[in-house]
């Protein structure tokens, strides 16, 4: 009896094994020589698999029938249609994103994501497609007034781990001494950061503009100011370090959908000014 | 009204993520006892350099962080094999679980009597014939109580692959609250789906042992 | 008178570390044999079993076993161990199986039976021993004497051509002796040769053909058990049969 019991385990472990193994895409391989192919590669398969955090609406989120929705999902598609290539989506942790492109789990990067030296580092990004702007939000009747992004200063403030706002907050509130490295608070999604300013545990919250706007009018935050201090050149779509072949593809299709309007028109479908 | 419907779509959504979490559990369970099984047998039966391969890999698994794990072996075998975030996050928490359990069935291969192994070589068994037939039956059932409470920590464990993008019952829980700003109704969720699933997996396991149990 | 010996046992050393308990052991078995070996506790009866089975190989020294030399280098040790049945004081039963699977597993594993005639000999090993109504068993559900019976049963299922007793009493209650004794004196009624370390007397008395008594790793006296009871060359030898033998004399 138990000896069956081995067996069958064995035998589902080494079935389980070997259909992984007959699952095996056609290799997508990192180093700069492979990566020049990129977009050869992609139009031989048929499909470009793009990583998302699907947590950040009206950019990307999931609709209640499982469906990836949002401005850079309808954006995506729209440039796989160009592309003639299949669009699958992949939902990863934020943080995870930059990793996965760079090792080639991923062929590329749309999450409301903007193109910081940083980051540019470790990966290469398209042309922005949409000019960013950030907001800070506090709860309702907080009377706190920032009027310059430094007015910051001294208080509690969250941001998305990862982000460039987190980024900006490090390097002009904490590294300057003007807020103890202990009042700023890094939150995996910003909906976590949107509840917590509401219930009153942080004072203030720096994000992107619109889904700040978004999150408002969901739990009545009061926006109480949206600058540019951080548009270090807006969103853009992240790709394989050297992937130049593609990168020059989908510049020269960014740059054809905002002349023709088709992004200003999904734009506005998903609610963004 | 609207609520129980809202409540109905957020539960049949988060419910996909539960055939997720229990093929992750199942896999890396497998994996884990696999190699949970070979690490302890050579680390109590085999000869120096494999004792202490097999030492090394627990202590050096069970030093890192789980999240640690899967994030790292998801990067290095996307090198070689591009195997889907599933494959290679349960693969992943196999090979750490692995860990756990040798240590588990090394203390349980060293509680069966000496005697056991003396018997087995008497009638002619080889060593490895004694271990397979004799030894090592008895070692899974001695190990069964440790290894139920491994379970459970994997099935809970089995939230981490989502670092690698497994949507998995906590994933969609995240997603659902994203959308809906109400936390507390996608992880109040999540939280029967899990209880549900550790009750199961306790109630099976107990069968287990009860059927099993060795009389000494 | 000079048959082939089946077994020999030739200036056998056997040290564990630095402690030396066989020093130049020697002895010869015929078959069909029963060898009763007495000796003060720590004299090497228990080793010298497990020097002729090989569980643990003698330090210097030789052993044949039917003309073969199964010290040599290169003999294959466990071919040899299933030609030697052995019976362990605690019965060393495998817990994880029935009656009937502790006599099988030997037949399918070892034997390379199938499953249908190993089931069939075993049954008939537990016949001989008297216990097919516990075949579905578990050893934990046996009484000490029924184990040892059914570690009997396992040995023979190996159908060996010798079997060592080692001390296959003494774990036992009293009243349960009868019942081994009993087996292992059938047994030898069919023409096993057997080794056996114990002190029944009265066993050795009826049974045996020969009564060795050693002390310090080597042999001291032997000689059939008359002899050996009443009139042993060695003083040391009498003392010795006379303290066991009064020490179970009231129970028989």
């Amino acid at each position: 009896m138990k000896k069956q019991i081995l067996v069958a385990l064995l035998l589902i472990v080494a079935l389980l094994a070997l259909s992984a193994c007959t699952a095996v895409q056609p290799a997508g391989q990192t180093g700069a020589a492979a990566e020049s192919g990129k977009l050869a590669q992609i139009k031989a398969a048929g499909r470009i698999v793009v990583g998302t955090s699907a947590d950040y609406p009206p950019y990307e989120s999931i609709d209640a029938d499982g469906n990836f929705v949002g401005f850079d999902m309808d954006l995506i598609r729209a440039i796989g249609e160009k592309l003639g290539v299949e669009v699958e989506i992949q939902d990863m942790p934020f943080d995870s994103l930059i990793a996965s492109v760079q090792e080639g789990k991923i062929d590329a990067v749309i999450a409301a994501m903007q193109a910081t030296a940083e980051r540019d580092e470790q990966v290469d990004f398209t042309i922005p497609y949409r000019m960013t702007r950030d907001a800070f939000a506090a709860a309702p009747g907080s009377g706190l007034v920032i009027e310059k992004p430094e007015d910051a200063a001294g208080k509690s403030i969250g941001a998305q781990t990862g982000t460039v706002q987190e980024g900006w907050i490090q390097r002009n509130l904490v590294e300057t001494g003007l807020t103890p490295a202990d009042m700023v608070f890094s939150y995996e999604r910003a909906d976590q950061a949107a509840l917590d300013v509401a219930n009153g545990r942080i004072q203030l919250l720096l994000m992107d503009a619109e889904p700040a706007m978004e999150l408002a009018a969901q739990t009545g935050l009061e926006i109480l100011l949206i600058t540019e201090l951080t548009a270090e050149g807006g969103k853009s779509i992240a790709i394989p370090d050297g992937a130049t072949d593609l990168k020059a593809e989908l510049d020269r299709i960014i740059q054809e959908l905002l002349d023709d309007g088709t992004i200003q028109r999904i734009q506005e479908a998903n609610g963004l000014p | 009204m609207d609520f129980f419907q809202d409540l109905a779509t957020t539960f049949n959504f988060i419910l996909q993520g539960l055939w997720v979490t229990i093929g992750v559990t199942l896999v890396a369970l497998s994996v884990g006892f696999v190699f949970g099984v070979v690490m302890a047998m050579l680390r109590v039966y085999g000869n120096a350099f494999f004792r202490a391969l097999a030492a090394a890999y627990s202590v050096i698994v069970r030093a890192v962080p789980v999240v640690v794990i899967i994030f790292i072996l998801f990067f290095v075998i996307a090198r070689f094999v591009n195997l889907s975030p599933f494959w290679a996050g349960s693969l992943a928490l196999g090979f750490a679980s692995g860990a756990y359990q040798s240590e588990i069935f090394r203390g349980a291969f060293q509680s069966v009597p000496p005697g056991q192994m003396t018997a087995a070589r008497a009638i002619g068994m080889s060593r490895v014939q004694a271990i397979q037939s004799i030894i090592l039956p008895q070692a899974v059932r001695l190990a069964l109580p440790a290894w139920g409470n491994e379970a459970t920590l994997v099935l809970k464990d089995s939230t981490l692959v989502f670092v690698v993008g497994v949507p998995e019952i906590l994933r969609r829980a995240q997603q659902v609250s994203a959308r809906t700003l109400e936390p507390f109704i996608a992880f109040g969720l999540a939280l029967l789906l899990y209880l549900a699933l550790t009750l199961l997996t306790t109630q099976v396991l107990q069968w287990l042992e009860r059927r099993y149990r060795l009389q000494m | 008178m000079t048959t082939t010996p089946i077994l020999r046992i030739d200036d056998v050393y056997k040290s564990f570390g630095a402690t030396q308990v066989l020093k130049g052991f020697s002895l010869s078995i015929q078959p069909q044999e029963v060898v009763v070996l007495v000796g003060p506790s720590g004299s090497g009866k228990s080793t010298l079993l497990r020097c002729i089975n090989l569980l643990h190989p003698p330090t210097s020294g030789r052993i044949w076993l039917e003309e073969e030399e199964i010290t040599a280098p290169g003999v294959n040790h466990d071919r040899v161990r299933q030609r030697i049945g052995m019976v362990f004081q605690d019965f060393n039963l495998f817990t994880h199986l029935t009656a009937l699977g502790n006599v099988m597993i030997g037949l399918t594993k070892v034997r390379k039976m199938h499953k249908k005639e190993a089931h069939d000999l075993a049954m008939f090993e537990l016949e001989r021993v008297g216990l097919v109504d516990r075949a579905g068993h578990y050893p934990a559900q046996l009484s000490g004497g029924q184990k040892q019976r059914v570690a009997i049963a396992r040995a023979l299922g190996m159908d060996p051509h010798i079997m060592l007793f080692d001390e296959p009493t003494s774990a036992l209650d009293p009243e349960l002796t009868g019942e081994v004794l009993e087996v292992m004196q059938q047994l030898a009624k069919e023409g096993m040769t057997m080794i056996v370390v114990s002190h029944e007397m009265g066993f050795a008395r009826q049974v045996a053909s020969r009564v060795v008594f050693m002390e310090g790793g080597v042999v001291v006296e032997e000689g059939p058990p008359q002899q050996m009871f009443e009139q042993p060359k060695y003083e040391r030898t009498r003392a010795f049969l006379r303290k066991i033998t009064d020490l179970e004399g009231d129970e028989k």
